[in-house]
Formats: structure tokens, C-alpha cells, sequence
């Protein structure tokens, strides 16, 4: 079986800086040997977290939606590639309402305690966030990262690394930045081999 | 003319913590003379997400029509916004961030076609509150959604000096806002102190 990852497009705009990059680190590890499968969440119909909590009681979701297969497919893949643009100061609306549907796996994380990661399974599922900002701000990530490390914990996944780029708007685009592009690719050849590898030790 | 206050009610389970936290603090605004309020449920109110096509840049409006074209108008005439969001995964509730994404036609009026969001004689008297709730107990519960609670009352011309928050943990349950010692006369003092900035901003 070979490593598969798992790419996420959260921005609402196709083929823009964002999901460029993350094509760049799936081509990467799709050339690593990878099996690589990409989702745009704008083409999907998924409803946000309604806070009913419900999935307290149950451990599942009351509303069956492409959010849930989303996230057996997620669950399935030893590598996911999250990836959203920084929209005022955080992540995308799209990408906020996957992951606040994500609470049914806290609940049967932390209250019913039915599921339960092993560390040996966190450190062989490894997620990256992808992102771009057009602000040239040091922090302009900040607000992005406690949210997806709140998503790579609820889904049993190590947060192994992140692919950023910020000051897209005086770059002018991603294609003009000196090494943001040629950086995801080897990082998806990197994060492929490394998973084929950690799939092999005992 | 009124003080106009104007709150949105961020999250999608009505009438839990965060909104019960809301309602604390417009019931002490309202009590107040010459005060108008104005509560809109963010799960009704039907706003779309940002289509990020940039669009705005050029029209000066969004080409979305939806929920935020009165809303859009309801903003530029309020002299205070509260914002009210539960903590969901560490931010907004995708709602509320919704809601801030689609400030971005007022981003691109200020930053991009140099115009102005409010007339010279409103800049400087609007305030801003940001409610939230969170169920962790942890204090640093609420950090990564403070930037962008900051940069969506930036671009709608409140001063990061004339926001005020009201953030409060460990409250998970429906109901559990209700038995938190301090939160309901915090909420109360909070109301009634911005309207009494405002009124001192108004008369100066």
C-alpha cells in the first residue's frame, strides 16, 4: 500500500496563491511515490457545527452532509495538506465550518470516550497547514494556528509542519515568490518518504 | 437622534452563553435614555460566505446579494457593534467569521479606493464589543480569535482603543453562563459604561 495524502483546498478562489501551493507539496509527493487526492471545499455542500450537541450524547452528527464523508476520507489518509488563505486574520470561513463539524470526534474523544489516538498512530499521520497572506506581517498567521491544531489533535494527526507564504500582495502572486513554490514540493517529497518509511519500522 | 446599537448574535444554538452573555449587556444599553437596539441572530440572517473575488476592489460593493446588503448599511450607521461568538476549535464560530470575511468590501473601500467608511464627523465616536464564550477552561482560549475580531472593527472605522471585550470560560453547557459568579454584572457594567463613553464622545 502506498502512503496516500490528502490535499484540502479551503479558499473560495480555484487555482488562486493558496491552492497553488498545495498543488506544488501534492505534486511533490506525488512524485515521492504518494497516492494523492485533492478536495475543493467550495464544490462540496457541507452546513457549519449548528452547536447542538448533539454528538455528546451519540458520537455522531445529526446533519449527514459531505462533512462527514470528508472526514472518513481525512481519517483514511496518512498525510493531510490543510490549506486556506488568510482572510482577516484567520482562516476561511469554508475551512472554519469543516473543522467546527469536527466536534463529534472531540465528543467521542473526550466525552464518551470511544476513540482514542495511540502515539505510535499520531506520528505516522502526519497534517501540514498550507496558507498564503497578502499582508507582509511576521504574526499574520497566528490567529491560523491554534484552529488547526485543534483540527490535527481532533483527527489523531501529528501537526508535522507548515507551508506558508505571506506578503502575497507585494510579491504580486505566488508564481513571483524567490521560494515558497520549489519549499512545497520538497516538502511533499519529504513528508512521503518519510510516511513510507515510518510505515516500514515496526 | 438615538445612540444605535447594533449586535449580532454569533452563534448557531440560540439563546445559549454567548447570546445570554449578549442580552446581558443590551438590556443594561437599553436601559439607558436616547438608546436604540438592535439584535440580529447571525444564523438567521442569511450571509453568505466571501467569494475572495476581489470584486469589492473595483465596484465598492460586494456582487453577493444576500443578508449583507442591509446588513452592510446597518453597520455604517450604528455607533456601537457587539460582536458575540462562542469559541468553537480555538476561533469564531464559522458564522461569525463569516460575517468578518465579508467586511472585506469595507477593507477595500479604505485601503484600496481610499474612500471613507463613516463621514468625518463619526470617526472617532463608534465602539466596538466582542462577547465570546468559550467551554475550555483555559485562559488563553480566546487569542486566536482576537485578530480577527481586531481587523473587522478596523476596517469599519472603530479604533482598536474603543473596543471592549467580555470573554468568559469554562461556561460549556447550555445554561451555564447563567451560575458564573461575576459575568452577568460584568456584562451589566460593560453596557452601561460604553454608553457612557459614547454620550461624553457625542457632546464633545
Amino acid at each position: 500500500m502506498t502512503v496516500t495524502v490528502f490535499g484540502i483546498s479551503g479558499s473560495p478562489h480555484r487555482h488562486g496563491n493558496t491552492e497553488t501551493l498545495l498543488d506544488k507539496f501534492l505534486e511533490g509527493a506525488q512524485e515521492a511515490g504518494a497516492t494523492v487526492e485533492k478536495v475543493v471545499l467550495k464544490d462540496l455542500h457541507y452546513s457549519p457545527c449548528r452547536g447542538c450537541n448533539a454528538c455528546h450524547k451519540t458520537g455522531d452528527c445529526i446533519v449527514q452532509d459531505d462533512a462527514i464523508v470528508l472526514y472518513d476520507t481525512i481519517m483514511a489518509a496518512d498525510c493531510i495538506a490543510v490549506a486556506s488563505p488568510i482572510y482577516t486574520m484567520g482562516i476561511t470561513a469554508e475551512l472554519k465550518g469543516l473543522i467546527d463539524r469536527g466536534q463529534y470526534l472531540w465528543a467521542q474523544k473526550f466525552i464518551l470516550k470511544t476513540l482514542y489516538f495511540t502515539d505510535e498512530h499520531i506520528k505516522k499521520h502526519k497534517g501540514i497547514f498550507v496558507s498564503t497572506a497578502g499582508l507582509g506581517w511576521d504574526k499574520v498567521f497566528d490567529g491560523a494556528f491554534p484552529v488547526m491544531t485543534a483540527l490535527f489533535n481532533s483527527v489523531g494527526f501529528e501537526y508535522y509542519d507548515n507551508i506558508i507564504a505571506n506578503d502575497m500582495d507585494r510579491y504580486g502572486g505566488i508564481r513571483q515568490h524567490p521560494t515558497a513554490l520549489s519549499e512545497a514540493y520538497e516538502k511533499g517529497q519529504k513528508v512521503a518518504r518519510v510516511l513510507a518509511y515510518l510505515r516500514e519500522s515496526p | 437622534m438615538p445612540i444605535k446599537v447594533l449586535a449580532f448574535a454569533g452563534s448557531p444554538r440560540r439563546h445559549g452563553n454567548s447570546e445570554t452573555l449578549l442580552d446581558w449587556v443590551l438590556a443594561s444599553m437599553g436601559g439607558e435614555t436616547d438608546v436604540s437596539v438592535e439584535k440580529i441572530a447571525l444564523s438567521e440572517a442569511n450571509i453568505n460566505m466571501c467569494n475572495g473575488c476581489n470584486a469589492c476592489e473595483k465596484l465598492n460593493r460586494c456582487i453577493q446579494r444576500d443578508g449583507m446588503d442591509t446588513v452592510h448599511d446597518k453597520i455604517i450607521e450604528a455607533d456601537c457593534i457587539v460582536l458575540a461568538s462562542p469559541i468553537f476549535c480555538m476561533g469564531l464560530a464559522a458564522q461569525v467569521k463569516a460575517l468578518v470575511d465579508r467586511a472585506q468590501v469595507f477593507r477595500s473601500r479604505k485601503y484600496v479606493l481610499k474612500l471613507p467608511i463613516v463621514p468625518p464627523e463619526r470617526r472617532g465616536k463608534r465602539f466596538g464589543i466582542f462577547l465570546a464564550t468559550a467551554g475550555q477552561n483555559w485562559d488563553h482560549v480566546f487569542a486566536a480569535a482576537i485578530p480577527s475580531v481586531k481587523c473587522f472593527y478596523h476596517v469599519i472605522d472603530i479604533r482598536d482603543a474603543d473596543i471592549h471585550y467580555l470573554m468568559i470560560n469554562n461556561v460549556d453547557e447550555k445554561g451555564a453562563i447563567e451560575r458564573h459568579p461575576t459575568a452577568k454584572n460584568e456584562a451589566d457594567m460593560l453596557g452601561k459604561d460604553v454608553i457612557a463613553e459614547l454620550k461624553k464622545r457625542f457632546s464633545s
